[in-house]
């Protein structure tokens, strides 16, 4: 079960998966979220920095390097509480499986290497739902670099942590960067029991270990038939030609 | 031919007008799965020959645009959306619908103006305003109604986009949880939709058994509708499905 701050339990389940850039964490929760689709569940997935409502903001404060440790911070925080509002504790409440691509301890491991203060973050979120699972895919600096670097061009301003001045190469600076922000998490993992699973491990190995973590917490959780007109298709002779161009409108 | 007959004053440059084709409504609250059935219809429709256009709340040239960004800025009173989705409908009407209609077309449409009364009503405006308001609107053909319960709603609501502002309400009701505000306002629309099935004659479908169901009892009522533009031989025979059977018993 999900828990309210104050402990409260929630009927729906939470899974997050927390790592550094290069982790491997969005591809494993990616094959969790299709394993739990394909056998019934009703799953809603949230992504960090994915609300509409703080794009053109966040845009604007990238692109003209205007945002500083702290209104860096808080846009995120405007992201994720809008998300938090509006898709991740209203399912919690009906019961569904949550998962969410990273989550607070993001802004706690990346805000805190930036030179925020970590109790002040901390109070930021504490409106944030606790999870069943929190996994923590753990990854050799190295590892991780060499996965994000190759085949990359040019890495962006805030993505590099160029705005801390940590050294004026870009590559140079995100290895600075990348290296506080593991230390962080680190410590979060133990001060909040993250699940740890070792993403130096082959994907298929990781997938295995995922899916028995979190097996035993998915009784009782709320069910959904994925595309439930595949059997209307099939048995009508029809090819569904304007399914695919849904409005979703209101 | 079918004589326009509208729900009031009408529409000043279409008055005693016949049309050829055909206006079905299907309607049902957010997330009941319109949308698939309308798209599962049109196709099933074509199938058997007839030219099918079909339409949907705020996809007017006009007004479309402009509704969506008044509804991401939450600055709609409830009267100024009110009569934004009249304009809408109205310049669908004109441009699209009734254009289709004289052409000979089936004409679905995603919602109509019951789903603008519902909200309307339930947001506490004059319920007798809101009906002279949408006096403009063509009576319809047939009006299909997807009935079901918030039970059935969640599932489908959680795993597609979240929950909107809009449809859980949040814009009057007063919570600041978006469950208990979806669970109270769909509850409303609901009670809201049963009176105006009365009212304006619904037809309902049980929409909270199967999609292959929901869609076996659309086609029966359908072909009721459409059957009569046609000549019976013309009906695809071949290939007996269960929303066929109902082409050919009503033919």
């Amino acid at each position: 079960m999900a828990k309210l701050p104050d402990g409260t339990a929630l009927p729906g389940r939470l899974f997050i998966v927390e790592g550094i850039d290069g982790s491997g964490k969005s591809t494993q929760l990616d094959l969790l979220h299709k394993w739990l689709v394909a056998s019934g569940y009703a799953v809603a997935f949230s992504e960090w920095n994915s609300s509409p409502l703080v794009q053109a903001t966040t845009k604007r404060g990238k692109k003209k390097k205007l945002l500083t440790p702290t209104t860096f911070s808080l846009i995120h925080a405007v992201d994720f509480a809008n998300r938090h509002q509006q898709q991740i504790l209203p399912a919690l409440r009906a019961g569904a499986i949550v998962l969410a691509d990273r989550y607070v301890y993001t802004a706690f491991a990346r805000d805190a290497a930036r030179g925020v203060d970590r109790d002040w973050v901390r109070d930021v979120y504490s409106f944030a739902c606790i999870p069943t699972v929190a996994l923590y895919f753990k990854v050799p600096l190295d590892e991780s670099l060499r996965r994000i670097i190759t085949g990359r061009p040019n890495l962006k301003y805030y993505e590099a942590g160029l705005d801390m001045g940590l050294s004026d190469d870009a590559f140079e600076s995100y290895r600075i960067f990348q290296g506080r922000i593991l230390r962080e998490y680190d410590a979060i993992s133990d001060e909040y029991g993250l699940t740890l699973v070792d993403a130096s491990l082959p994907l298929v190995t990781q997938q295995q270990m995922v899916r028995e973590i979190i097996e035993p917490h998915l009784v009782g959780a709320m069910r959904a038939e994925p595309n439930p007109w595949r059997q209307v298709i099939a048995e009508e002779h029809l090819s569904g030609r304007y399914l695919d161009h849904l409005a979703g409108g209101t | 031919m079918t004589q326009v007959q509208f729900y009031g004053h009408g529409l000043p440059a279409f008055q005693h007008m016949d049309f050829s084709g055909k206006l079905i409504v299907l309607e049902g609250p957010d997330g009941v799965g319109r949308s698939t059935q309308i798209a599962l219809l049109r196709e099933w429709l074509e199938a058997n020959g007839y030219a099918v256009s079909s339409s949907g709340l705020r996809r007017s040239m006009l007004a479309g645009k402009g509704i969506d960004e008044a509804k991401r800025g939450h600055t709609l009173g409830d009267l100024t959306m009110t009569l934004f989705y009249a304009a809408d409908f109205a310049d669908r009407l004109e441009r699209d619908i009734i254009p289709a209609l004289r052409a000979g077309f089936v004409v679905l449409t995603d919602r109509y103006i019951y789903s603008l009364i519902a909200r309307a009503e339930v947001r506490g405006l004059d319920k007798e305003w809101v009906r002279r308001c949408m006096g403009f609107a063509l009576v319809p053909d047939a009006i299909f109604y997807l009935r079901t319960d918030v039970e059935h709603l969640m599932p489908r609501v959680l795993t597609s986009r979240g929950f909107d502002y809009w449809e859980s309400g949040m814009d009057f009701l007063g919570y600041s949880d978006y469950y208990t505000s979806f669970t109270v306002y769909q509850n409303k629309m609901l009670a809201a939709f049963d009176r105006l099935g009365d009212e304006f004659g619904f037809y309902n479908i049980d929409a909270t058994q199967s999609i292959h169901k929901v869609f076996v009892e659309l086609c029966a009522g359908v072909a009721n509708i459409v059957g009569e533009m046609k000549k019976p031989d013309e009906l695809r025979s071949q290939g007996q499905t269960a929303s066929d059977e109902y082409m050919n018993i009503n033919a």
